[in-house]
């Protein structure tokens, strides 16, 4: 039910792992837009040890093609860590979905990597979440 | 930007040190190995240059040269030469580095060399890259005059992946064209984002490949200008192939240096590094965004 999303966990409504791109921190660039592309998701997120190191985003993708004169083989080669959002907006897995919606609206954002302590547990966004409520 | 060290010399060598501000070290020597006689000779010749300015150095000549345009040129010892080699780091107590073309030679390079080499134009095959791994010796991987410096990281991850992090980069100059060789000095940088040490080819990079038919040229008279250049651009390594009488040397006779021009270019190379150093240490390293 809606009124009951101050309650329910985001884990009820998150993507698990599988189902997004997690990636290591030498991935290039190449390889993570056509992962981001297979998965057909906007942010693939960057481990080492199931820790988040970081999340590329389309967002990053537009700010990198304007902010760089690189050719693009050269920017494809280079590694994703050279470009991902460092300290991006997260929520623990044990938040509600209204603390979800709550921070992706105030930060402006579509993604949120769940975690559980550092650890890569899920995905929450805007999608995931549209898709949860309107199936209550 | 800073780069890891490697350290070339196993046995009863002086090990060369080469990255970072380590002295800029050379790495020089004929092209082919012609005779036991010869290859002593140009040997001794180097030896009292980089003694008398103190600029540590890593003899190199090849066994085996399996790249020549014609089938006429002349194709090496073959694996004999190796031994050549062994009594060349025994005599005069320098590292030694050679190349190799064929997988199967990894191994008996490495039980000699100090240091194995990875020929530019198979800088990205696997099983070479495979065999120099596995030596456990240091690596001087060349980069392909087809490569892109940014592409190089390919090769490098590969080496890695078969358990060997001691390689030095080098750039012997891109294609321009055909029979046409360009020196783009935004490589060096661009191969140090791997944080491995790099390497300017000064002889190879005047090179005109196969530009007279069935042989390659080249412009021997730029070698002092580019390696000044790259010196300034922050190598940690010069490569030259030296000869007492290029004109008539076995192999790559229109680039390799003549011994006598060798101690001028050599101290200038030093000299240029020191102030690329001094100049980081007072005015910071390269930092522009």
């Amino acid at each position: 039910m809606l009124s009951d999303i101050n309650s329910i966990k985001i884990t009820e409504a998150m993507f698990s792992t599988e189902k997004f791109p997690v990636i290591s921190s030498t991935t290039l660039i190449k390889e993570t837009i056509e992962s981001m592309t297979k998965f057909n998701i906007g942010v693939a997120c960057i481990v080492e040890d199931s820790n988040l190191l970081g999340i590329f985003t389309d967002g990053d993708l537009r700010r990198l093609l304007l902010s760089h004169q690189k050719p693009f083989p050269a920017i494809f080669a280079d590694d994703v860590s050279t470009y991902m959002t460092k300290a991006p907006c997260v929520i623990q897995k044990d938040a509600s979905i209204l603390d979800a919606i709550t921070l992706i609206n105030e930060k402006k954002i579509w993604d949120l990597p769940v975690l559980d302590s550092n650890k890569l547990v899920g995905l929450v966004n805007l999608h995931t979440l549209v898709t949860y409520i309107n199936s209550q | 930007m800073h780069s890891n060290t490697i350290s070339v010399g196993y046995g009863k060598v002086n090990p060369v040190k080469i990255g970072n501000t380590e002295p800029l070290a050379f790495i020089g020597g004929p092209c082919a190995i012609e005779s036991k006689e010869h290859a002593f000779k140009v040997a001794s010749m180097i030896q009292e240059i980089c003694k008398k300015h103190s600029i540590p150095w890593i003899y190199k000549s090849c066994f085996d040269k399996d790249c020549r345009s014609s089938p006429d040129s002349y194709h090496g010892l073959g694996l004999d030469g190796l031994d050549i080699l062994k009594q060349i780091r025994d005599e005069f107590g320098c590292p030694v580095v050679s190349d190799f073309s064929n997988p199967a030679w990894a191994k008996p390079v490495g039980e000699v060399c100090d240091m194995v080499q990875v020929p530019a134009y198979l800088c990205r095959q696997t099983t070479i890259l495979k065999g120099a791994a596995e030596t456990g010796r240091p690596i001087h991987l060349k980069k392909g005059q087809f490569m892109s410096p940014w592409n190089m990281k390919n090769s490098v991850r590969k080496i890695e992946a078969y358990g060997n992090k001691q390689i030095l980069l080098t750039d012997r100059g891109t294609f321009f064209g055909y029979n046409m060789l360009i020196n783009d000095y935004r490589n060096f940088p661009i191969m140090m984002e791997t944080k491995y040490p790099v390497c300017f080819d000064a002889t190879h990079s005047v090179q005109l490949p196969t530009s007279m038919g069935n042989i390659s040229g080249g412009q021997r008279e730029f070698i002092p200008t580019l390696t000044r250049a790259a010196a300034g651009a922050g190598i940690h390594a010069l490569f030259m192939e030296v000869h007492d009488d290029p004109d008539n040397a076995m192999s790559d006779a229109n680039t390799q240096l003549d011994v006598k021009y060798l101690e001028n270019i050599l101290v200038q190379a030093k000299t240029m590094h020191e102030i690329r150093i001094d100049l980081f240490n007072k005015y910071g390293a390269d930092n522009v965004k």
